[in-house]
């Protein structure tokens, strides 16, 4: 934690305002909000009390009159601004007084937000590399004749006698037939894009919950905060 | 610190670590709490075995296996909100979503090459190579042998390489890694280089001939017994188990950011394979990692293996033989 403190400044100036475009897409990683002080809290005190938040390894923050400025690396799990790694917390008078406004950018939302594409990627570099690694006939015929063979294999009399059901027989040539087609997705089943549709779906579901998630705790740790 | 003396060592000189199961604390709670967790863990490993055991083969498929696997872990995440080990240790959004994204990786990226140069594949290489046959005589076995014994066989190379990773520098590389978590929780197991999660899956079990029904029993005993490794749930294992098999009290322990610790606990499942070697330490921590406990971003632990071997190369020629055959670290033995 690196505290660089310069509280005697003159306040920097708030920042131009974006497109609304960008503003939107900002959304995807970017964190606003705002949470009115307590009644009579002074700056100087709001500022004192939310010192300890940046108190947290990898942290370093500087206070310009009425803004401070945060930047995290490496921030730790437990840390409560886990996700964020920049941003700026603003004190202005609002309609209710004074207000503290914070913008805040986390890069584990923007990666979480493209993790999906990357599983879509990967699902489809594996079906790629499937297509160049399709079973030769000599090798069907080989699996068939393994499959064939595990048929045969007796249980164990132990098991036998403690009552597991023995393995399947070999599947008569009809039945193969009707499963032919099924079983042209099982040859290939080291090249099966279904884990990375998985992924791409759990992170899309992540994003979600993240996105709801982590501002209403940052707003909740900003107001339990201020209110001491 | 001065540590604590165990056997020919001395651990916990760095960092505070518990040794000795009488200084572990207990669940908390009533009769009900402390019984679930007490008997949770055999009685999920039992009834896994019954049911791979017996169930017709209409059900005993991989699809089946994997769907229990998924619905264990989801379980297992809950039990941690339930009854935390540490609270230092709890499972946060980003922290969830970054161990997910090992867990991804591993299950789409490290399988694809495994296809490649995995040692099934280089097992069945060798095999069309040479023209010998898997050791097909092992289907005879009753089930349960054949499970626990491919398991076991399995642990027994895992362990070597695990030790080797401790202590031979070009293994570290991508296991270090794994060592800057600093906190224990279900999905920790995958976090990593992939290059280390790549090593640790390397195995003779291509060699032998299973039946199926053997080998879904084996990933369910593994299951079993290895999901507790990396966990942040509070168990009473019953005194048999914690002598049998890893916990997250032994696993914590070679996570800690105590050094001589580190070098104890190295088996997967059995850790009777490190009382067999003297490598076992009974006991926990719960301050993790390396470096003090620095976390390392995910950018971070992709590139460190290969960024610090470029490093120890370049530097080769100014140093003492980089791989040379006296290590820099005093071995815990």
């Amino acid at each position: 934690m690196t505290s660089l403190s310069a509280s005697g400044m003159e306040t920097l100036p708030a920042p131009a305002e974006a497109p609304a475009i960008l503003r939107l897409m900002q959304r995807i990683w970017h964190i606003r909000g705002e949470v009115p002080l307590p009644a009579d809290l002074a700056t100087d005190e709001a500022f004192a009390r939310l010192d300890p938040l940046f108190a947290h390894a990898g942290t370093v923050h500087a206070r310009m009159g009425d803004v401070v400025l945060v930047t995290k690396r490496d921030q730790l799990a437990q840390d409560p601004l886990s996700v964020v790694d920049s941003g700026t917390l603003r004190i202005e008078p609002g309609e209710q007084g004074p207000t503290l406004r914070y913008h805040l950018v986390s890069r584990a939302l923007l990666y979480c937000f493209l993790a999906p594409l990357l599983f879509l990627a990967i699902s489809q570099l594996t079906v790629f590399l499937g297509t160049l690694d399709k079973p030769t006939p000599e090798e069907i015929a080989k699996e068939k004749a393994k499959k064939d063979k595990q048929g045969e294999i007796k249980l164990n009399p132990i098991d036998k006698f403690l009552g597991a059901p023995a393995p399947e027989k070999p599947k008569d040539e009809k039945k193969d037939a009707k499963d032919k087609k099924k079983g042209d997705d099982e040859e290939n089943e080291g090249f099966s894009p279904i884990t990375a549709y998985v992924f791409a779906g759990i992170f899309a579901a992540l994003y979600v919950l993240g996105r709801l998630l982590e501002p209403w705790l940052i707003r909740r740790l900003f107001q339990r905060t201020l209110a001491g | 610190m001065d540590g604590i003396r165990v056997g020919k060592r001395i651990v916990g000189t760095q960092s505070p670590v518990t040794i000795g199961w009488e200084n572990i604390p207990k669940v908390e709670g009533g009769t009900f709490k402390r019984l679930f967790f007490t008997w949770f863990q055999p009685a999920v490993l039992f009834g896994m075995i019954a049911f791979w055991y017996y169930a017709p083969n209409s059900i005993a498929k991989f699809s089946t296996a994997i769907g229990i696997g998924i619905g264990f872990r989801i379980f297992l995440q809950i039990l941690e909100f339930v009854n935390p080990r540490h609270k230092s240790w709890q499972i946060t959004w980003k922290e969830l979503a970054t161990d997910l994204f090992y867990v991804g990786i591993s299950a789409t990226c490290v399988q694809l090459v495994e296809n490649y140069i995995g040692s099934d594949a280089i097992i069945e290489a060798l095999q069309s190579t040479f023209d010998f046959d898997k050791f097909a005589w092992f289907t005879g076995l009753p089930l349960l042998v054949q499970a626990l014994l491919s398991l076991f066989i399995f642990d027994l190379g895992q362990y070597w390489m695990h030790r080797g990773m401790h202590n031979w520098y070009p293994l570290w590389l991508p296991h270090s890694v794994h060592h800057y978590i600093t906190q224990l929780n279900v999905h920790k197991g995958a976090v990593g280089n992939p290059l280390e999660l790549f090593l640790i899956g390397l195995g003779i079990g291509g060699l032998f001939d299973f039946l199926p029904r053997a080998f879904l029993l084996a990933g369910a005993i593994s299951m079993s017994i290895g999901a507790y490794q990396h966990i942040n749930v509070r168990f009473d294992s019953p005194r048999w188990w914690r002598f049998l098999f890893n916990t997250t009290e032994h696993h914590s322990l070679h996570h800690s950011q105590d050094f001589e610790s580190t070098r104890s606990n190295y088996s997967n499942w059995f850790i009777v394979i490190d009382r067999m070697f003297g490598t076992c330490i009974d006991g926990e921590a719960e301050l993790l990692g390396m470096e003090g406990g620095r976390r390392m971003s995910i950018r971070e632990q992709m590139l460190y293996p290969f960024t610090e071997g470029w490093k120890a190369w370049k530097e080769r020629g100014v140093r003492e033989p980089m791989f040379g055959d006296h290590p820099t670290a005093v071995p815990a033995e």
